[in-house]
């Protein structure tokens, strides 16, 4: 627990992210036309392949409708009214940190994600992006040695253009959906993970995603590829400023994992959710997927979602490699009028595939939070197991907690075993707590953070901490 | 009771065996003849349990080598049902909870498949009821047991009743009893004992599998053997039970390690 | 499209006591669609079946009907009443009802009929949409006092037709009630079923529902019950054998305080798509809820359940237990099963569960290590499965002997 933060800052800091940045921005006009995609494209000098594939993808994006299944009930997105590519002047990739416009290290500094060199993590390489943008990521000679690429997917295009002619789309196809097909016509930027055959990468990376722009989409593509026996650990952070408008943030995240490798994605998603009133907040409508395709292979999805207005993402995983292990640990905490509607998808294909899923939700205020999972046994998976808990926990009357747990077996000898409960904190518990001195708030905050603590437990130790520290900030007046 | 001359029951020998890619017996050799009782003892691990699933016929094990013989005929080509049918016995160390199927019906469904194999006749419900109520006091189990489902919500003392149950009604001519004294207190492991006495005949043959001696105590055995690492690591009589509960199984260790570099 | 609209010329001009009805039943169809697999309700229903089924003739416009096989009905019970509904007949009279059991008035009817489907949200549902259209009679009774005779409601459905039946109770205040229904379908007929039970406070029905088709039968039923504080609703339904088949009990307690128990078991075989949509609504405190489904699927078969189950705001102290346990037991097979909790209330105890497997393989070898056969340690097993579903139908449900009518349909390979 976190008993070395007294309850009084708690009670101070709503959103400490949302300050803006001046700094000067090069936007593009508003509006989405086939010529925005190939001014994007050409912005980024980009191979023909990738302005192709931007082009199939815009075209199926056009034929397609927005979603409207999960019964999210937000108001209309204008997507001519959003501008698809916005970065810092200036913005070619500095040789090294000193370059690099100081308003912006300083913006990361005060996120908490210090670039410099004597500042930074020493275990811990960062990829920073901001707006649309990758200014900088640290430790990438350190990471060269062992063969590990980490750069942001711009770079990548131009450095290893065929890993990425080779993997990208490969997971999540260009037409998967409404707003994967709107990424894969207008992504800006995001990060990019090799590691070869049998590496161990040696440290933790990490990707900060800042959106600065008000009245910018944020369209990042992250693709991280772990060759045979290989290994990694990778972490994705995110802010916002505060707007009363509402920023449309659609990412793509795709993983791949050959024989024997293991690829572990953490997120800590603390966009800014919109003031008490409802308003303002990013909408979060996020497509990540990972395919085991190897033997023996693992994803491990781990993600505690705290902002946005709307979350709307399933990390899911493709079980195709006979063995291969998925999992799926999730907090996802809502308050005020905050919606989530989040999940898992896992698809068992492989004979012998295993999958855990374990989610905790947490809605208070007048929020509303949905698990909306499938576990899908198809006729190969033999032998294979899932093993799901979803748990539910509601402070105060108005809030409101749904499951959706689809379940589809093909495959007699496949188990599939699902548990659920809805509860809240129970009074005799908060109770004991007091009666043992502690105050109401942070009763309550343990109970709450005793609640997510299997979850807890999958991340990375950095995050753990923060973890626990943003669920107490995020409840601060949601109880009583 | 040892008598030379007497049957020769089941024979193992050289056995090997699996589970998934795992080796758990590597060449048990054993010799049952009728009137005997046997004890197998060894640490956890020892492959004590895997034996007697392999002899009953669990799919989880896989025979990489070696032979059961039971009566003369090949054990390991029947199913489980066949062998239980033509008199081979297991009493589980955890047995199994099956809700919904009614106890009653299932020990009388089972009495009757081996009268059948044995050319007796099949017992209706009524003849069914008479025969397991003789047998329930053998076993001091409360016949309010059989109206529920098959060991569904028994304690662990109860479960082991109703296992020592089911071989009185099966009349098995060996019996294999997985570590039936574990778990218990000291009156339900004398009925057990008691039942174990009761049943053992000239021409049957017992096996009893435990950690400790006293069972032993109860129930006198003829021949005595450790197992350790899926082999028997030395066979002698009652003395040697007694001898391991005053030493411990330390000299295990010494005795394997030596087996193996000779 | 073509298909309903068809259909919809081909009935009979509305009239009788229901023609407002199916007037408006009419109406509705004409200005929605039929069912879509992009319909939540409808995601994985054959809708071929559902077009088949809209193909059959209407079972009292056919002139000369084949007649029922009544071989299959036991006698009548000794102790209860029979009480047979024939969609053949017009009206429903001289049923020789004991007292405490009566028909509604014409006024009563006019005042009751529908009013539950709409406390349940369920008159635009398309299998009530359709019964609605089609149905020329109702079958109303209204239930009084305690210590009553058993009833067992039998529909007597024509072969090669479309069978539309309606039922519809009143019970007041502090009654109770066995009431066995049987459907059992006919060579190629399709059953259209709804029935409404309004509940009184402290009233208590003992609620079974035999419905057993015969593998080219088709049934589409729809519940609506309405639960008044402190009534127990207890419902065990028991589906096996229909090309299509379809329960969708949709129940709502409207102040809370009452008390709900919902056991199923649906056994499906061939090329059968058996499915059981339940819905539970709290619309007061204190209600509570004890629900265990259970399916098993074998052949090509495919078994679907949907349980939703709805908290409001105002069912605070609401406790529901909800179960899904699957087995499948053939390759070929499939299951689909979606627990669905809407909650808002905080102060509840809700939880759901959902297990999909095959028989236990321990178990298989416990029975067999005892000398018992495969086939037939199966059937003990699959017995027993079923044992705990079966055992809380109405006792009179013995007669019709449905336990081995399953069992019949166990495969040999398993």
């Amino acid at each position: 627990m976190n008993s070395q933060n007294p309850a009084g800052e708690i009670v101070s800091k709503p959103y400490k992210y949302g300050f803006v940045t001046d700094i000067e921005t090069e936007k593009i006009e508003k509006g989405l036309t086939e010529e925005v995609v190939r001014l994007i494209s050409n912005k980024k000098q980009e191979p023909e392949f990738l302005l192709n594939y931007r082009l199939k993808a815009y075209k199926q994006w056009l034929k397609m409708k927005e979603p409207d299944w999960a019964g999210l009930g937000y108001p209309n997105i204008d997507y001519q009214d959003i501008i698809y590519y916005a970065a810092p002047k200036n913005n070619q990739k500095k040789a090294s940190l000193e370059e690099v416009d100081p308003k912006l290290l300083e913006t990361f500094d005060k996120l908490g994600i210090p670039l410099s060199e004597q500042k930074r993590l020493s275990n811990v390489a960062v990829d920073a992006v901001f707006d649309s943008v990758s200014i900088a990521t640290t430790f990438k000679e350190k990471l060269a040695e062992d063969g590990v690429i980490f750069c942001s997917i711009g770079e990548a295009v131009k450095e290893y253009p065929d890993l990425i002619e080779k993997y990208l789309g490969t997971v999540v196809p260009h037409n998967d959906n409404f707003f994967a097909a709107l990424n894969s016509a207008v992504f800006s930027d995001g990060s990019f993970v090799f590691v070869p055959k049998g590496v161990d990468c040696p440290m933790e990376l990490s990707s900060y995603f800042r959106i600065n722009s008000g009245d910018t989409g944020q369209f990042e593509r992250t693709l991280i590829i772990a060759e045979e026996g290989a290994s990694v650990s990778y972490l994705e952070g995110c802010t916002a400023p505060m707007f009363d408008t509402n920023t449309l943030h659609a990412a793509v995240v795709e993983l791949v994992t050959l024989d024997n490798a293991s690829i572990k994605y953490s997120t800590v998603q603390n966009w800014y959710s919109g003031n008490e009133d409802g308003i303002g907040g990013i909408y979060n409508f996020v497509t990540k997927r990972g395919q085991c395709r190897g033997k023996r292979s693992k994803i491990s999805w781990s993600q505690v979602e705290t902002g946005s207005a709307i979350t709307w993402k399933y990390p899911s995983c493709i079980l195709q490699g006979e063995e291969s292990i998925g999992e799926f640990y999730s907090v996802a905490l809502t308050n005020n009028h905050q919606k989530a509607d989040t999940g898992t998808k896992m698809i068992h294909i492989g004979p012998k595939t295993k999958s855990t899923i374990v989610s905790k939700g947490i809605s208070a205020g007048k929020s509303s939070n949905s698990y909306r999972g499938l576990v899908q046994m198809g006729p190969k998976a033999i032998g294979a197991r899932n093993y799901s808990q979803c748990d539910s926990m509601l402070i105060g009357d108005q809030a409101a907690a749904n499951t959706y747990p689809y379940i589809r077996s093909q495959q007699p000898q496949a188990n599939i075993e699902h548990e659920a409960s809805t509860s809240r904190i129970s009074e005799e518990q908060l109770f004991y707590l007091q009666s043992r001195g502690i105050g109401f708030e942070e009763a309550v905050s343990m109970m709450v953070s005793g609640f997510c603590r299997d979850v807890f437990n999958q991340l990375p130790l950095e995050f753990a901490a923060e973890a626990d520290k943003l669920m107490a900030l995020k409840l601060e007046g949601s109880v009583g | 009771m040892i008598k030379q001359d007497s049957d020769l029951l089941l024979e193992i020998s050289d056995l090997h065996a699996r589970v998934e890619d795992q080796p758990i017996l590597k060449g048990v050799n054993l010799t049952i003849r009728a009137g005997e009782i046997h004890a197998v003892m060894g640490r956890n691990g020892s492959g004590k349990s895997t034996l007697s699933k392999v002899i009953a016929g669990h799919p989880a094990y896989t025979i990489t080598s070696g032979t059961v013989r039971f009566e003369g005929k090949d054990l390991l080509s029947m199913e489980p049902e066949e062998r239980a049918r033509s008199g081979v016995f297991l009493g589980f160390q955890y047995p199994v909870e099956i809700p919904g199927v009614s106890n009653l019906e299932f020990l009388r469904v089972a009495t009757n498949s081996r009268r059948v194999e044995i050319g007796e006749e099949e017992l209706d419900t009524f003849e069914f009821e008479d025969l397991v109520k003789e047998r329930l006091h053998m076993v001091q189990m409360n016949p309010a047991f059989l109206d529920r489902s098959v060991n569904e919500g028994f304690s662990g003392g109860e479960k082991k009743r109703n296992e020592i149950l089911q071989m009185a009604l099966l009349e098995p001519t060996v019996s294999i009893l997985d570590e039936t004294d574990s778990g218990l207190d000291i009156d339900a492991l004398r009925v057990v004992a008691n039942g174990v006495k009761k049943l053992a005949k000239a021409n049957t043959a017992t096996v009893l599998i435990t950690h400790y001696q006293r069972l032993l105590n109860e129930v006198t055995p003829d021949f005595v053997h450790v197992m350790d690492a899926g082999r028997i690591l030395r066979t002698g009589n009652k003395e040697l039970a007694i001898e391991l509960e005053q030493t411990g199984y330390d000299w295990v260790d010494k005795a394997s390690k030596k087996k193996v570099e000779n | 499209m073509a298909i309903e609209r068809q259909w919809l010329s081909s009935l009979p001009l509305p009239n009788g006591a229901l023609e407002a009805v199916q007037r408006r039943g009419r109406e509705l169809l004409r200005s929605s669609s039929m069912p879509q697999n992009s319909q939540e309700e409808w995601r994985v229903t054959d809708i071929n079946q559902l077009n088949n089924l809209l193909a059959l003739p209407l079972s009292y416009a056919i002139n000369k009907p084949l007649n029922t096989n009544t071989n299959r009905w036991p006698n009548e019970p000794v102790n209860g009443l029979r009480i047979v509904l024939d969609p053949h007949e017009s009206s429903i009279n001289n049923l020789g009802l004991p007292k405490g059991i009566s028909m509604l008035s014409a006024l009563e009817l006019e005042q009751n009929l529908g009013h539950t489907l709409e406390q349940c949200s369920c008159k635009g549902d398309w299998p009530v949409a359709i019964n609605h259209a089609s149905a020329n009679q109702v079958l109303a009774l209204k239930i009084q006092g305690r210590d009553l005779p058993p009833i067992e409601l039998v529909i007597k459905s024509t072969p090669d037709s479309f069978n539309p039946t309606r039922v519809l109770l009143i019970l007041e205040e502090k009654a109770r009630i066995d009431l066995l229904q049987v459907i059992l379908g006919e060579n190629n007929s399709a059953e259209s079923h709804i029935v409404e039970i309004h509940l009184g406070q402290e009233a208590e029905i003992n609620h079974g529902f035999l419905a057993l088709g015969d593998n080219q039968s088709r049934l589409l039923s729809h519940l609506a019950i309405e639960q008044e504080p402190r009534s127990h609703y207890s419902f065990t339904s028991i589906q096996h054998g229909w090309s299509l088949g379809r329960i969708e009990p949709h129940i709502v307690q409207v102040h809370g305080q009452a008390k709900t128990t919902l056991k199923g078991l649906q056994v499906s075989s061939d090329k059968q798509q058996l499915a059981t949509h339940s819905y539970v609504r709290f619309n007061g405190p204190d209600g509570q809820l004890d629900q265990l489904q259970k399916a098993a699927a074998e052949g090509e078969s495919h078994c679907i359940f949907n349980g939703a189950v709805d908290v409001p705001r105002i069912a605070q102290k609401t406790n529901a237990a909800q179960l899904s346990r699957n087995l499948l037991l053939s390759k070929r097979a499939r299951i689909d099963t979606k627990p669905e909790l809407k909650i808002i209330a905080d102060d509840v105890t809700c939880t759901h569960g959902a297990t999909v497997t095959q028989l236990q393989a321990e178990e298989l070898f416990y029975l067999r290590s005892r000398g018992i056969g495969p086939n037939q340690a199966t059937s003990l097993l699959f017995r027993g499965y079923c044992q705990d579903i079966i055992e809380t139908l109405p006792v009179e449900a013995n007669r019709w002997d449905c336990l081995n009518n399953l069992m019949s349909t166990l495969p040999n390979d398993v």
